[in-house]
């Protein structure tokens, strides 16, 4: 993974610094043409770091999540004129224009910030993460190391839900053709040994740490967090280009 | 010289259990020995496993008897950290006990846990991943690497903190018949080389009874036999008692054992057979 573009050589608190401007750019702003651009300029640092069409799935997930709440949202909002109506004639799934916005807003907002999670995540080695936190914001080691494990156990939780469902499916086990609820329950059966098989390996891990003299006492790292000229250089301009823009927009 | 192993009259119940997970195990072990542990499945295995490297009664509680001592040292009254460098261990699951991303991180993991300094921590990488001879892996991504080279990795990340025994629980469960040899061959290799005592548990018999000089059975929490793999593969009540997958030649020479054609050992592997099979042949043919 190192050298494969200067988003990956990047200290991960530089990237930390650069979400966080994201996230306070995305609550400035009030307007939705702004926040499209902010959330463009994340797909724009996703291409310079050579990292936009790996981090694409998880992009279009967190879209259907925003499109999700969106919906959830917009039929609550009943102040404003109304312009749409599920059911003409009756009050029933009416969407008004200040329903519209505000919740076209809330859904880009959330886009625009959480986008910079998988670009972070595609470009630091977990092991980066944990020595920069450790060492230079002086997180727990202990701490550390169960947030980057537990990410780290995603890609094989997925493997194994896909896993059991082929079981289950074999099984005549049906959940396709059923309606959401319906679908949703379906899922329980395949949750169930999901979890016992992720309490047997929480379990190997932790012995597999305990005999490795894991909680000994104070611990040395084999690697080093540094902060290059780079770094700086990035860091000063997030910071700059927030105030900025931040500044500019409120008045 | 005092044994590494000495384990008295041990027994012990997991919480809440009625029926003990192990009963009154005697247990002794040389420095330097090979020793293989088999049996059938929830015969106690693990648990045996887990007494030696002092997770019980440390970190799994439960009630205990008896004593296990390793190194000298009382198993109960020492902390795990302090039975990591006497002691290492290796499990079933080739992904779930690795806990970095990358082969070198892997290695750093303990020493690192137990302060080690950053110049001996590289040095010490660099040696175990020699023993183990998986020196190229050294930068790669543990994601990449298959079961058996994780396996390895799992060895060698045991062995950079310089244990004077491994233990390991059905490192090859998982793995292919060549990546099983392989890892037997390793730990062979381990054992001659570096005289690290090496307890193997192996539902997978036939790899083991030809390499190791001393095998002992578990059944139902107690040792049901402790003698060399030959003798213990002669007794067919007791392997049919307890599953053992007998190797084919095996079983061939002992019906023609118990037909009265046959009088010698039991070969282990095919080779030999063949040989005892000549000879057999042979003789019978110069008789006639
Ligand atoms: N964490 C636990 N809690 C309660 N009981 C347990 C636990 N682990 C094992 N046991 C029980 O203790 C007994 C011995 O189990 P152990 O895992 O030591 O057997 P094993 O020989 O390693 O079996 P396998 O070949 O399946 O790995 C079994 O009856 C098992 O059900
Ligand atoms: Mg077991």
């Amino acid at each position: 993974m190192p050298g494969k573009s200067f988003l990956h050589k990047l200290n991960p608190l530089t990237k930390v610094v650069w979400s966080l401007a994201v996230i306070t750019l995305a609550f400035v702003y009030q307007q939705p043409l702004p926040i499209l651009s902010l959330w463009a300029s994340v797909l724009a640092v996703a291409l310079i770091g050579k990292v936009l069409r790996e981090i694409l799935p998880a992009i279009r997930g967190l879209i259907i999540f925003a499109a999700i709440f969106f919906l959830f949202q917009v039929f609550l909002i009943d102040e404003g004129q109304v312009v749409f109506t599920l059911v003409p004639g009756t009050g029933i799934g009416r969407i008004t224009d200040v329903g519209l916005k505000a919740c076209t807003m809330l859904a880009l907002r959330m886009l625009a910030m959480t986008s910079t999670i998988p670009v972070l995540l595609a470009t630091t080695p977990p092991k980066d993460m944990i020595v920069a936190f450790v060492e230079k914001l002086k997180v727990p080691y202990v701490y550390a190391l169960m947030l980057v494990t537990s990410l780290r156990f995603i890609p094989t939780l997925q493997e194994e839900l896909s896993l059991v469902i082929q079981a289950q499916r074999a099984r005549a086990y049906d959940l396709e053709g059923r309606n959401i609820i319906k679908r949703f329950l379906a899922l329980i059966p395949l949750a169930l040994p999901l979890l016992l098989m992720s309490v047997q390996r929480a379990r190997t891990m932790a012995i597999s740490m305990e005999t490795r003299a894991f909680g000994a006492g104070p611990r040395t790292s084999l690697h080093t967090s540094t902060f290059q000229l780079l770094d700086i250089g990035v860091i000063s301009s997030c910071l700059l280009l927030t105030a900025v823009l931040a500044v500019v927009s409120l008045h | 010289m005092e044994p590494i192993i000495k384990v008295e009259n041990f027994t012990f119940y997991y919480p809440d259990s009625q029926a003990p997970a192990l009963e009154g195990i005697n247990l002794t072990v040389r420095e330097g020995e090979f020793l293989g542990l088999t049996g059938p499945a929830g015969a106690g295995k693990t648990t045996l496993a887990l007494a030696l490297n002092g997770i019980i009664p440390n970190f799994q509680g439960g009630r205990m008897g008896g004593k296990v001592m390793v190194a000298g040292l009382d198993t109960a009254k020492t902390p795990c950290a302090r039975l990591a460098g006497v002691i290492g261990s290796v499990f079933q699951d080739p992904e779930a006990q690795l806990v970095a991303e990358v082969v070198e991180d892997e290695l750093a993991f303990g020493l690192e846990n137990l302060a080690v300094s950053r110049e001996e921590i590289q040095r010490r990488i660099g040696a175990a991943l020699e023993m183990v001879g998986i020196a190229s892996l050294r930068h790669r991504s543990l994601r990449e690497l298959s079961g058996g080279q994780k396996q390895k990795v799992a060895i060698a990340a045991a062995v950079a903190l310089r244990p004077r025994v491994l233990v390991l629980d059905e490192p090859t469960s998982e793995l292919d018949p060549q990546g099983t040899v392989e890892i037997v061959a390793l730990l062979q290799r381990l054992n001659r080389d570096y005289g690290i005592t090496i307890l193997l548990i192996e539902q997978k018999i036939s790899v083991l009874a030809p390499r190791v000089p001393r095998l002992v059975c578990l059944n139902k929490g107690r040792i049901v036999a402790d003698a060399s793999p030959r003798q213990i593969l002669a007794q067919e009540k007791l392997t049919t008692e307890l599953g053992l997958e007998v190797p084919p030649v095996t079983a061939l020479f002992r019906m023609l054992r118990r037909a009265g054609v046959y009088q010698g050992d039991l070969p282990l592997e095919v080779d030999e057979g063949q040989r005892e099979l000549g000879r057999l042949l042979g003789s019978r043919a110069s008789r006639a």
